[in-house]
């Protein structure tokens, strides 16, 4: 009722600007074609399309096959292609060969991987390091799958540390990616689709699942949702996660980013689908509950209590990040009577000189500690130690020394930013750090009972956020049955039930004698 | 973005009851059982649970007969179209009186514990904002927050009772029998109102997977609260004894009184925080209970819109009475003996009506066949 009131209203002030743009009609029409018989026309054609002497890497070389006495070209991009390769297995045989075969195979030594005819295709396998053999006389094209693409080769993850458990991360090459998938499950049934999901730039996304276990349904939803997007370009995996999202401004993250395989893989034994992409590090795990963002690999490796130990020391972290600077506030300005009299005296010693109301003097410090962070983030690591002396020294001491802020607002705020830290996943961290501003005015306005009415709020949109379908706090509330793993960890023994809410084909992860 | 609407589970509608109907355990109630029957005031939500019992049984059990329809389908169904519509109504403004007083005395006791000097109206207005919110989240979700919380409610009851004992007096309880036998047997059907939101909850049955479950789950959650409240009252009576008569709201009186050790005096403010939560969450249930009360009455299907609107209404309500003593000792109190026997009427008359217009009969035979 709202939208259909303010719709007029909107398109009055909102009109689309006026673009003058040049129509690409004509090339879109050359590329639904097929090549032509004519050897020159098509090789005027590639060479208009791959602009060639213009494109300094898009390399062409027209020359005649010996054995077959009639005129071709090679036509690849030589910065996406394996040089030697093409040398010795493709472009020597060609034209040394003077043995009188007919067939293209069996002069190469390199195997085709396919054929074609359409213009338009042809361009697309040779953007992504195919190489292209036109022959004259010949009405189709040979495609050469000689794709050598330079990166990183495979470090261990930066941003996930563990103590225990494989140190190995995603890199930037879809192939190592997928091999890293790929050697952790041993079964034909991890399936690796492709999807294309932008226009322009066409970028690749992976779907991987296990076919036995992923919930049809949701496969489909994730599948319609990556069809339904009308976008030029997708750079990242991070940038189609905001795609993908329900609710892309919500401070609550839905997607689970990881760039650990172990972790990739540990969810699609349980059901969940993964989405890897070209040039991401990274993968993207579908549906993640607050649990699996809370979670953190290294509470699975070690040993049951070890691993719950960490997780309750988590579980605490997260409430004293979230809460510690709000409820000084609350306290000192609404509840003083809950400060034993010593404290309160020593505390209103310190505070004595300070010109600033408490909150004020919260919000700088946090302020200034978010500062450190950011900027410990960015600057070039040789002169990183600086930040360290910069905040400690300058922030801390200084600031107390100037009677800016009081000693135990600096113990506060050190304490909630260091919980801060324990929270591995970025977003998540993000999402609890930015709650804590929440709080800290929460509690400014209306002491404890603001800061309860909106950790009740908070909760109740917690509860009500879902991703693909699934509850947040599944399977928690609503209850589902699960392997248990949720606050408290069971023994790995007793963990026998994949999580419900995925609904998988197989629920039963260890069948009892 | 409509979300689809889930079910509600057993474990969330268990604690949206025992929120709903535990939590009187720490307002003025304990007070007036003091008040009525003195030292044997402890077995009053005892006794009132087992004199409950009858009309919530026979209530059930007319409700099993319509799997999946709520109390106002039940009630029109059997008491046809003109006189069901007045019962519903009647219970409608009953329990709509009963949402804005309590409301009203809940703030009443922030202010009056917490908040000295802020004004009533914004302590209240919070109050029916978050509760509005909540409601307007569905009762799924309401359930699923109560059930997340509920244990810290409930361990952080048992820790303030449990501290209370370190200066309390087990002799207090003697006599035994307080005012008398007969004096208790007869408070206690009086105050059988203490437990009239139960016939409230029956308006949740559509959402609950089967009649089944919302069966076995009012069952533990009567249990639960009549036990808590119950030994509640007995903590509170140990502790102060006469002058627990005297008292406004024991509950907050004992946080206030107890205290970690020597160093740390006051903790209250812990069990505020909990409290206050469990409190949003009543009241947030409750609000979504009434207002599909009204969605039913006058037939309206997104009942959901009406939530801000019906809580503005009950804020207004709520702030008319001028003390929080007018609220506590005469508007609250005659609710409360208004709503208990005519809800126990109700739940009679329809089993009755059911009895008599041969239901259960063609329920046996539908089974049958």
């Amino acid at each position: 009722m709202k939208k259909s009131f303010l719709k007029p209203l909107r398109n009055l002030f909102k009109t689309e600007p006026q673009f003058y743009e040049q129509s690409n009609q004509q090339r879109i029409h050359l590329k639904e074609q097929d090549i032509s018989s004519h050897y020159e026309q098509n090789l005027e054609t590639f060479k208009s399309i791959f602009s060639i002497p213009k494109n300094f890497d898009v390399k062409i070389h027209d020359f005649t096959i010996r054995a077959l006495n009639r005129r071709a070209f090679l036509l690849y991009i030589s910065t996406m292609v394996d040089l030697e390769q093409i040398r010795k297995n493709i472009f020597g045989p060609l034209i040394e060969s003077n043995q009188p075969i007919r067939e293209i195979q069996e002069i190469v030594t390199f195997p085709i991987e396919r054929t074609s005819t359409q213009i338009g295709e042809i361009t697309e396998t040779i953007t992504s390091g195919f190489t292209a053999l036109i022959i004259d006389g010949d009405p189709q094209c040979y495609l050469f799958g000689t794709s050598k693409v330079q990166g990183r080769s495979i470090e261990k993850s930066d941003n996930e540390v563990i103590v225990r458990g494989a140190k190995e991360a995603f890199n930037e090459k879809l192939v190592d990616n997928i091999s890293l998938i790929r050697k952790k499950i041993k079964n034909e049934n991890l399936i690796i689709e492709a999807h294309v999901v932008s226009k322009r730039s066409r970028n690749d996304v992976l779907i991987v699942y296990e076919q036995d276990l992923v919930n049809d349904e949701l496969l489909k939803t994730i599948k319609d949702k990556l069809e339904s997007l009308n976008t030029d370009s997708i750079i990242d995996l991070s940038i189609l996660e905001q795609y993908l999202e329900e609710r892309p401004r919500s401070l609550f993250p839905t997607i689970l980013n990881t760039e650990r395989p172990d972790r990739a893989v540990s969810f699609i034994e349980e059901g969940h689908i993964i989405l890897l992409m070209s040039n991401s590090p990274n993968c993207l795990v579908l549906p993640a509950t607050f649990w699996a963002l809370f979670h953190s690999p290294e509470d699975h490796y070690l040993r049951t209590p070890y691993g719950n130990f960490i997780r309750l020391l988590r579980f605490m972290a997260l409430f004293i990040s979230m809460f510690s600077s709000s409820f000084y506030i609350a306290i000192t300005n609404y509840h003083v009577g809950m400060i034993p009299p010593d404290l309160l005296m020593a505390m209103a010693g310190t505070r004595e000189r300070v010109p600033f109301p408490s909150i004020i003097e919260i919000l700088m410090m946090e302020l200034a500690f978010e500062l450190i962070r950011e900027a410990g983030l960015r600057v070039p690591s040789p002169i990183g130690p600086t930040i360290g002396i910069v905040g400690a020294l300058i922030l801390g001491q200084a600031a107390v020394q100037a009677n800016i802020i009081s000693p135990i607002v600096i113990i506060v705020i050190a304490l909630s930013g260091l919980s801060s830290f324990i929270i591995s996943d970025t977003s998540m961290n993000f999402a609890i750090r930015l709650c804590r501003f929440l709080f800290i005015f929460a509690a400014g306005f209306m002491g404890i009972y603001g800061m309860g009415a909106l950790m009740v709020l908070g909760l109740f949109y917690l509860v009500s956020i879902k991703s693909f379908g699934v509850p947040y706090f599944a399977p928690m509330t609503p209850h589902f049955s699960s392997g248990r793993d949720l606050i408290i960890r069971p023994v790995p023994m007793n963990q026998r039930l994949r999580p419900g809410y995925l609904k998988p084909k197989d629920m039963v992860k260890q069948r009892k004698d | 973005m409509k979300q689809q609407r889930g079910k509600l589970g057993i474990r969330e509608y268990v604690s949206i009851a025992i929120m709903m109907v535990g939590l009187k355990a720490t307002e003025e109630t304990p007070a007036r059982l003091y008040n009525m029957a003195q030292n044997a005031a402890w077995m009053i939500p005892l006794l009132s649970a087992v004199f409950f019992f009858i009309p919530l049984f026979l209530l059930i059990k007319t409700m099993s007969l319509f799997k999946g329809e709520n109390l106002f389908y039940v009630v029109q169904k059997l008491l046809g179209r003109y006189f069901g519509f007045f019962v519903c109504l009647v219970i409608f403004v009953l329990s709509s009186f009963a949402f804005s007083f309590d409301t009203r005395d809940y703030s009443n006791i922030i202010r009056a514990f917490y908040f000295n000097t802020t004004p009533l109206l914004v302590l209240f207005a919070i109050l029916m904002t978050i509760c509005a919110y909540g409601a307007k989240k569905g009762i799924q979700h309401i359930g699923s927050v109560s059930y997340l919380i509920i244990f810290y409610v409930i361990i952080s009851f048992i820790v303030a009772l449990l501290l209370s004992t370190q200066d309390s007096n087990i002799q207090a309880l003697l006599p035994i029998w307080g005012a008398g036998k007969l004096a208790i047997l007869k408070q206690s059907s009086q105050r059988i109102s203490m437990f009239a939101e139960f016939f409230m909850l029956t308006m949740l049955v559509p959402y609950l997977k089967s009649n089944k479950e919302f069966r076995k789950g009012t069952w533990i959650a009567y249990f639960c609260v009549s036990i808590q409240t119950s030994v509640a009252t007995l903590f509170f009576i140990c502790l102060m004894d006469q002058s627990l008569g005297g008292m406004g709201y024991p509950f907050h009186t004992t946080i206030r009184y107890i205290s970690l050790g020597s160093y740390i005096p006051n903790i209250e403010i812990f069990f505020f925080v909990i409290w206050i939560m469990g409190v949003f969450i009543r009241f947030a249930a409750f609000l979504y209970i009434i207002a599909l009360m009204f969605g039913h009455i006058f037939k309206i299907k997104d009942f959901e819109y009406l939530i801000p609107l019906l809580a503005t209404l009950y804020l207004l309500i709520g702030n008319m009475p001028n003390n929080p003593i007018e609220v506590a000792q005469e508007l609250k109190p005659l609710i409360g003996t208004i709503s208990g026997p005519v809800f126990s009427a109700i739940a009679l008359l329809l089993w009755l009506s059911a009895l008599l217009k041969g239901e259960f009969k063609h329920a046996k035979n539908k089974n049958s066949m």
